[in-house]
């Protein structure tokens, strides 16, 4: 077997892929051939290396998901004008303050309050002075009778 | 640079993720995608020069002594030699091309078939022995240069010493 043959040999496939007839052919020659046997221990030594660059594992940093999702993010498409951004960004607290205000003016129109603003003519009002003072009391019993049934008086004058 | 390219993969895989047509395994798809995006950094990194043994680190003589004297066993095997022959790996890998480096890598080391291979990078099956060939005996050539180098050196140290 010449020299080239083994080398043919070992350059063909990996060492882990060699057949067990050619292992023991390259052996034998190696055994032989000074020149051949510097080949073959340079496969030896290359496959060691190469395998040992395989295992190699590499753990990634503690931040390796944090910086892949900025990436993402980044690459995302910013065509959008700039309201549109605002307005999405935003949308859930304009929404939620608008609904807050709708719900308030509900509340305010619906729910009933004390009476304001009755049809009681200004004659039969009393007075905050009157009050104050203590007109009430020289009322007459005409004045009284007009404020309780003002519509009596009313067809009284007519 | 792995953390890099993982990185990278993730980032294509995510915008690509539309053009995945559901066809071969998700895997495969990925696997693809890996390869390229590896193979495209390790085109854009500088290509070393051949190296000599002066060129390696105190660690890799280290290690290629241990070798050559033949003391190396299991005891002397551990994690970090297994990271100084990782480096020494790349030194002798940075006289290939990245298609050829690509194709041995995966083939010698991770023992990969050449369909395999084929399938994932998009080359032909002759191509791919072609490049694993060619790149298996650049790399043992380095190899044995860098064997032969140190044995010279070791004769001239004694020689010195005598």
């Amino acid at each position: 077997m010449n020299n080239s043959h083994i080398i043919d040999i070992l350059d063909n496939a990996a060492l882990a892929e060699l057949t067990e007839t050619q292992l023991a052919s390259v052996r034998n020659h190696v055994d032989a051939c000074p020149s051949c046997a510097e080949s073959y221990h340079a496969a030896v030594l290359t496959s060691q290396v190469m395998h040992a660059r395989v295992a190699v594992q590499v753990e990634p940093s503690p931040f390796f998901a944090t910086t892949v999702l900025a990436r993402i993010r980044e690459q995302q498409p910013d065509n959008l004008p700039a309201m549109l951004r605002l307005w999405r960004s935003a949308r859930y607290l304009v929404s939620s303050m608008a609904l807050a205000t709708a719900a308030l003016a509900v509340l305010s129109f619906v729910v009933p309050g004390p009476a304001v603003g009755s049809s009681e003519p200004a004659t039969t009002a009393y007075s905050a002075e009157s009050v104050i003072l203590g007109d009430e009391d020289e009322l007459s019993y005409e004045q009284v009778l007009s404020t309780i049934y003002p519509e009596v008086e009313e067809a009284k004058e007519k | 640079m792995v953390e890099e390219a993982a990185q990278e993969v993730f980032l294509k895989a995510f915008t690509q993720l539309a053009s995945y047509e559901g066809r071969g395994s998700m895997e495969g798809w990925l696997t693809k995608i890996a390869t390229n995006t590896c193979l495209n950094m390790v085109r854009g990194a500088k290509r070393r020069p051949e190296q000599t043994a002066a060129d390696l680190t105190e660690n890799e003589n280290e290690w290629l002594d241990e070798k050559l004297s033949s003391v190396a066993n299991a005891q002397h095997r551990s994690a970090e030699r297994d990271l100084i022959a990782a480096d020494l790996a790349d030194r002798v890998l940075g006289v290939l091309s990245p298609e050829d480096r690509l194709a041995l890598t995966m083939i010698d080391g991770d023992d990969a078939t050449i369909k395999e291979v084929a399938e994932v990078t998009g080359w032909s099956e002759s191509k791919v022995k072609v490049r694993a060939f060619r790149a298996r005996r650049k790399v043992r050539e380095a190899m044995e240069k860098l064997i032969g180098v140190k044995k010279q050196q070791e004769v001239d140290l004694r020689t010195a010493g005598d």
